[in-house]
């Protein structure tokens, strides 16, 4: 059964290109362009994620989101908003929201961080003591990593780059969630700098075997996996 | 200095004034009573003098003599001094036993120290002498030695009253100067707590409605009148940031569809490079609300406690690979370590700023160096580059100001103006300086 999302999202045009794109991805999506329907569709509870605008007619995204998280629905929200100070960001976190994109955003970047919420709505990971992708594998206590068993040599940037990435194994990962798992932080460093630590993992990891484990998603960023 | 302080020229007002009126009043006292005292014993002269005068008019100069033997023998009056001499000065009767050279005839009285006949030590006297017709002289007046020892006892507790008037003086200066510092110092309390972000704060109404409640009434309005321009520049920026982020939002979905369409290569080299200025312009789009923001003190509720030794090290973990590509290497150097509360982000992007600089303007290695001082801590980025002309630093630091050097290239010339911003929202400032070879960008925190 395919994940239901539910979107709330007063301008049209955003809303109609979300909606498709999700669609497309096999998501089923439910609309609301104003706070109050929003509010309605999802009190339901039946959703696996809710992309929230902050701005929105009627009530404010924000107010929607504390009245869910007052009726006890703890449905993950992705806010929306066009407001990209640190101080709103925070603000959104901490009125209950549990990731918070600022627009303009990639479509890719909303889609895996959907599929991260979605994940982590399902299964609370146990502690894990060792992280594994096909041939590869991470002993986080030893802090080790090995391919097809021959030990790879990592300084200990790549070795959080990598750790995060196999958290999210088969998962797309954006550049931004990378400076935000790895180093905490949401500027723009202006320069590639994410691409170039990638390539210098991905010389470490992938070269010298036949199948590739990590993957460059055009317009979108990377996903570490066993499947091309 | 100590004398151009108006508080401290007021308490010695205070004091002076005290001692002032202390002084005034004891001496008032003391006039008095001396004035009092001294009527008194000459009233009491006058009266014995008059007696004196009457028995003689009544019974001639025997009657006289035996009128002062009588009273000097009975001690009637105990105060009383009386002699009767001859022309020569010598005792006929009384109670002196001769006739003082130092006090004139029929001058009113004047005040002698003699001894009485049995009495063995001198005292003082008020005495007044007089002429009688057939050149015997009478001398009557009162002793005024009681009064003299109230006199001095009464010196005596003025100097004292004076010393304890000199310590309620002081104290009394005190109190007032301190009434005037306590009564400002929830004004200056307020305004510190607003220069430091809380621009909610305002200074505790009193209805005294005195010099003080006026000022801290102007206060309130004026912080009233920052509070609400701020509030409204953060109303205009978040507007703006709307405004603009909708159509770049509606824009990029469109490239988006557009790439994922198109095949050919020449459009969708296009679309990507499209793609990428819209990047750009809302990179600029948002330092630019960054700057305003951080300008305005906005993002003061948001400081954490950073260990900038830390922060350091993790922007050049960020920057390695792409300063190693280059060729170029980024050094930490740790003078002493540093935690202060900060914006972390702001911070960080301002660092991320200057390495970035450092890297498409600059050469050789770059070092990221943390210094902390008495009272302010340092952090800077330096290269080994050609650097800025000193004529030519502050036009970098100046928003959308690149210098003709950088032009061409794909900044957006706001990078060192948000450095400058974040530095002065954390109340610092920021040095453009020679690194011999090279530039060094230095933020000066207030530790």
């Amino acid at each position: 059964m395919s994940a239901k999302i539910l979107l709330v999202e007063d301008d049209t045009a955003t809303s109609d290109y979300v909606a498709k794109g999700l669609v497309e991805e096999g998501f089923t999506v439910d609309r609301a362009d104003n706070g109050r329907d929003g509010l309605f569709h999802a009190t339901d509870g039946s959703y696996d994620c809710i992309v929230l605008d902050r701005m929105l007619p009627g009530i404010d995204g924000m107010a929607v989101l504390a009245a869910l998280r007052g009726a006890g629905i703890d449905t993950p929200v992705i806010v929306l908003s066009a407001l990209g100070s640190p101080e709103d960001r925070v603000k959104g976190l901490t009125g209950g929201g549990d990731d918070y994109l600022v627009k303009p955003f990639a479509f890719a970047e909303l889609l895996a961080r959907i599929r991260l919420l979605i994940r982590r709505g399902k299964a609370a990971p146990a502690v894990q003591t060792v992280l594994v992708c096909d041939d590869l594998e991470m002993d986080l206590l030893a802090r080790r990593v090995k391919r097809a068993g021959r030990v790879v040599e990592l300084q200990p940037r790549e070795f959080r780059l990598l750790e995060f990435l196999l958290r999210h194994v088969d998962q797309v990962v954006t550049r931004t969630m990378l400076l935000e798992g790895v180093w905490d932080y949401h500027f723009d460093p202006g320069t590639n700098v994410i691409d170039v630590h990638l390539s210098r993992l991905r010389k470490k990891v992938d070269e010298g075997f036949a199948r590739p484990l990590l993957h460059t998603v055009r317009g979108a960023g990377y996903r570490l996996g066993a499947t091309p | 200095m100590l004398w151009r302080s108006t508080t401290f020229r007021f308490a010695a007002l205070v004091f002076l004034l005290q001692i002032a009126a202390a002084a005034t009043l004891l001496a008032a006292i003391r006039i008095v009573v001396l004035r009092q005292v001294s009527a008194g014993a000459a009233e009491a002269g006058e009266v014995l003098r008059q007696d004196l005068l009457a028995v003689r008019a009544a019974g001639g100069d025997a009657e006289l003599a035996r009128a002062i033997a009588l009273r000097t023998t009975r001690v009637v009056t105990p105060g009383s001094v009386m002699l009767l001499a001859d022309a020569r000065g010598r005792r006929i009767a009384g109670n002196l036993a001769a006739f003082p050279p130092n006090v004139a005839v029929d001058r009113g009285a004047a005040q002698v120290e003699l001894y009485r006949i049995t009495h063995d030590a001198p005292e003082a006297m008020l005495l007044r002498a007089t002429a009688l017709p057939g050149g015997l002289r009478l001398l009557t007046g009162s002793v005024v030695e009681g009064e003299r020892r109230a006199v001095r006892l009464l010196e005596a507790a003025t100097l004292f009253a004076l010393s304890l008037a000199i310590a309620f003086a002081a104290l009394a200066a005190w109190l007032a100067a301190r009434m005037i510092v306590l009564r400002l110092d929830a004004t200056v309390a307020t305004l510190d707590a607003v220069r430091d972000g809380d621009l909610s704060r305002r200074v505790p109404a009193d209805r005294s409605g005195d010099a003080f409640a006026a000022l801290a009434q102007s206060v309130n309005a004026m912080l009233g009148r920052v509070d609400g321009l701020v509030a409204e520049l953060t109303i205009a920026t978040d507007g703006l940031a709307h405004d603009l982020k909708s159509p770049l939002t509606r824009l990029r979905s469109a490239l988006e569809r557009a790439a994922a369409a198109v095949t050919e290569p020449a459009a969708q080299d296009a679309v990507d490079r499209a793609l990428a200025e819209g990047e750009r312009l809302l990179a600029m789009v948002e330092t630019a609300l960054r700057i305003t923001r951080a300008e305005a003190g906005i993002g003061k509720e948001s400081f954490t406690p950073v260990d900038l030794a830390v922060e350091l090290e993790e922007i050049a973990e960020i920057y390695g690979p792409v300063a190693e590509d280059a060729g170029r290497a980024i050094r930490v150097a740790i003078a002493a370590p540093a935690t202060l509360p900060l914006h972390r982000e702001l911070l960080g992007q301002a660092l991320g700023n200057l390495v970035d600089n450092a890297l498409k303007y600059g050469a050789g290695t770059i070092t990221l160096a943390l210094d902390a001082g008495e009272d302010r801590v340092t952090v800077s980025v330096a290269d080994e580059g050609s650097g800025i002309a000193p004529a030519d630093r502050d036009a970098a630091l100046r928003r959308f100001g690149r210098l003709d050097t950088a032009r061409g290239g794909t900044g957006a010339g706001l990078g060192l103006s948000l450095v400058a911003a974040v530095a002065r929202l954390h109340g610092g400032t920021v040095r453009l300086g020679d690194a011999a070879p090279g530039l060094v960008v230095a933020i000066d925190l207030p530790a």
